[in-house]
């Protein structure tokens, strides 16, 4: 110990310094916490569909009490079809298709049953707008293998709910093969039984999505003929940002569906809390700051004498300020890594609830985290080391 | 550093009495050389330790110039004066700034860890010398002003210097103190040919000076 921390460190008051210590560990840890957990989540919002691009959009008509009440069909007709693949800011066009005929599922994982003849609904869209290998997407008339894409909600569901209560593994997309999906249909006094083999799963769906070339197929096998108008279009649009698309759905009175939309809002509001949450970690960090530098300043004003005499005696500012930027780094180093640490505890905690909510979520890292509190420390630090040498000038210059 | 010269120097207290000031030092022009031995004498508030002050860049509150060598001070930068507190002038300071909470060896330590100028065997002896050897590991805080007066004289000569000042060394010493401290500071001055100046409101170190000049 030199002699100069000797005499600096008397009147050093540790419970102003554990003040400090764990009101910066507070603040420092909410916002990094904010941070980090705005970093692991949001890629939950804004994840590329894997079968269904963003840049596709789904139309449908939009359903009101006047409509109701009016009677007004919610289908789209040939000829409504025709004007919107007509008009010049649609790239492609096409619908979705709902089956003429009752189906009914089994789905097991692992040799238990999840849904036990359940009634089923399936839809179909032309194969150019599903984003799936060739080969996996495809079926021949006769075949009593169908590829299936499973709406998202389902696999939520499922890990969320019943594999935790009945000690069934999760999956991820990475682990469809473990599903097993039957399906009966009957219609037209015909029966067929088929298996579903799920290659994924999509956001994007609100019912089970089959191969084209077997909707039409089975429509024309299973029901006697009768077609239904469809209720939602799928379309690629040249430029999303056209006034005319916008002008024209406002006239036509359609919308777009949505899911997209809430997406983004709730990515808005999330990232509205967060902001929220880190700025109340940063007024917290801001004020132990101040904490600490009140404690500086004190401790400064009461070896204000020894200070003196230690630059009377020879010795320079920087030399006599060095024991108190050392302290003060030292803090903010150790409030650091103990808020890395924390944090690093909290993370693996939701983490866990998020991989079982999307299993296919990256895991990520803490460097989000370690690259705001880096800088953080660097801040605060570099201040700490002004303040506390601007102090000591004033002393050299006997202003205190 | 071979002189030191106050040319035209009025401290600011005194500048609305400049008239009727007497002195040998302010408002004249007077150089102190290196290698001599210098008294100053003065009654009290007459700005013995405001001379001293203005030396070692401590205060700067008056008109006129301080020059070293040629230099005007008055554009000194704090690394000028911290060059000039470690190798230049050594300052024996009336009110002598110890710490307390040191030891009286801590207490020169502390300076001679700076300059590394002196051995510790070396300010052993001359704790020694001066009949204060028993209180090496002693607090500061805890010894007598005459005592702490020999402490801080062994502090200031554990530098290298061109000047010393001694601003009333003596005030508590009987003759025999006062005569070991004089022979060790003027060894050393000698040794490093430096300049000595002492100051004194009556009692002084009885030495063959140079000159006395009053304040």
């Amino acid at each position: 110990m030199t002699l100069v921390w000797k005499l600096l460190r008397q009147h050093i008051s540790i419970p102003q310094f554990a003040g400090f210590f764990f009101a910066n560990l507070f603040g420092m840890l909410i916002v990094l916490l904010g941070f980090q957990f705005y970093q692991d989540v949001v890629p939950m919002f804004t994840a590329e569909d894997s079968f269904m691009k963003n840049d596709f959009l789904i139309v449908n008509k939009k359903i009101g009490t006047a409509s109701t009440i009016s009677g007004r069909s919610n289908t789209f007709s040939n000829a409504e079809i025709d004007d919107f693949g007509r008009q010049p800011f649609v790239g492609r066009i096409g619908w979705f298709t709902a089956t003429a005929y009752k189906a009914d599922a089994n789905m097991s994982v692992n040799g238990t049953s999840v849904l036990n003849n359940g009634e089923i609904n399936f839809e179909s869209i032309p194969d150019v707008f599903v984003d799936a290998k060739k080969s996996n997407w495809k079926y021949r008339p006769g075949d009593t293998t169908v590829p299936i894409i499973l709406p998202r909600i389902y696999l939520t569901m499922y890990n969320f709910g019943f594999a935790q209560s009945h000690s069934l593994p999760k999956i991820s997309e990475g682990l469809v093969g473990m599903i097993d999906f039957r399906i009966f249909v009957h219609g037209h006094n015909k029966e067929g039984r088929f298996n579903g083999k799920v290659i994924g799963f999509s956001n994007r769906l609100s019912s089970i999505l089959v191969p084209q070339a077997f909707m039409d197929w089975s429509n024309a096998t299973y029901s006697q003929g009768e077609t239904h108008e469809p209720t939602r279009l799928i379309m690629q649009i040249n430029n999303p940002g056209d006034r005319r698309f916008t002008t024209y759905l406002d006239r036509k009175g359609y919308e777009i569906e949505n899911d997209k939309l809430n997406a983004e809002k709730t990515t808005y509001f999330l990232r509205m809390m967060i902001t929220m949450v880190m700025l109340v970690g940063l007024v917290i960090s801001a004020l132990s700051f101040y904490m600490l530098m009140l404690s500086i300043y004190l401790l400064v004003q009461k070896n204000s004498g020894k200070l003196e005499n230690l630059l009377l005696i020879g010795y320079k500012p920087t030399e006599v300020a060095r024991p108190y930027q050392l302290l003060t780094i030292g803090l903010n180093f150790a409030v650091f890594l103990m808020a890395l640490t924390i944090l690093f505890f909290v993370r693996q905690a939701y983490m866990d609830i998020i991989e079982t909510l999307f299993p296919d979520i990256e895991d990520g890292s803490m460097l989000p985290a370690l690259a705001v509190g880096i800088a953080l420390f660097f801040l605060v630090s570099l201040s700490n080391l002004v303040i506390i040498r601007n102090k000591i000038v004033r002393i050299w210059k006997r202003k205190e | 550093m071979e002189t030191i010269t106050f040319n035209s120097v009025v401290p600011q207290v005194f500048s609305s009495t400049v008239q009727q000031l007497k002195s040998e030092i302010w408002n004249t022009e007077v150089t102190f050389r290196k290698g001599q031995l210098y008294l100053i004498e003065a009654d009290s508030g007459k700005g013995k330790s405001t001379f001293c002050s203005y030396v070692v860049g401590y205060r700067r509150d008056y008109s006129g110039t301080v020059l070293f060598d040629a230099n005007d001070t008055m554009h000194y930068k704090v690394k000028d004066w911290i060059d000039v507190r470690r190798q230049h002038v050594s300052y024996l300071f009336q009110e002598l700034r110890l710490f307390p909470e040191l030891t009286a060896l801590e207490n020169v330590e502390i300076k001679n860890k700076l300059t590394g100028f002196k051995s510790r065997a070396q300010i052993i002896e001359w704790f020694d010398r001066l009949g204060i050897a028993d209180k090496l590991q002693s607090k500061v805080g805890r010894m007598s002003f005459g005592q702490q007066q020999r402490v801080a004289m062994l502090r200031a000569l554990v530098q290298p210097f061109d000047f010393i000042l001694a601003d009333e060394p003596i005030s508590h010493l009987d003759d025999t103190n006062s005569a070991a401290m004089a022979d060790i500071m003027l060894a050393e001055a000698k040794a490093q040919g430096a300049g000595v100046i002492v100051t004194s409101i009556g009692k002084h170190m009885k030495l063959e000076y140079d000159k006395t000049l009053k304040l």
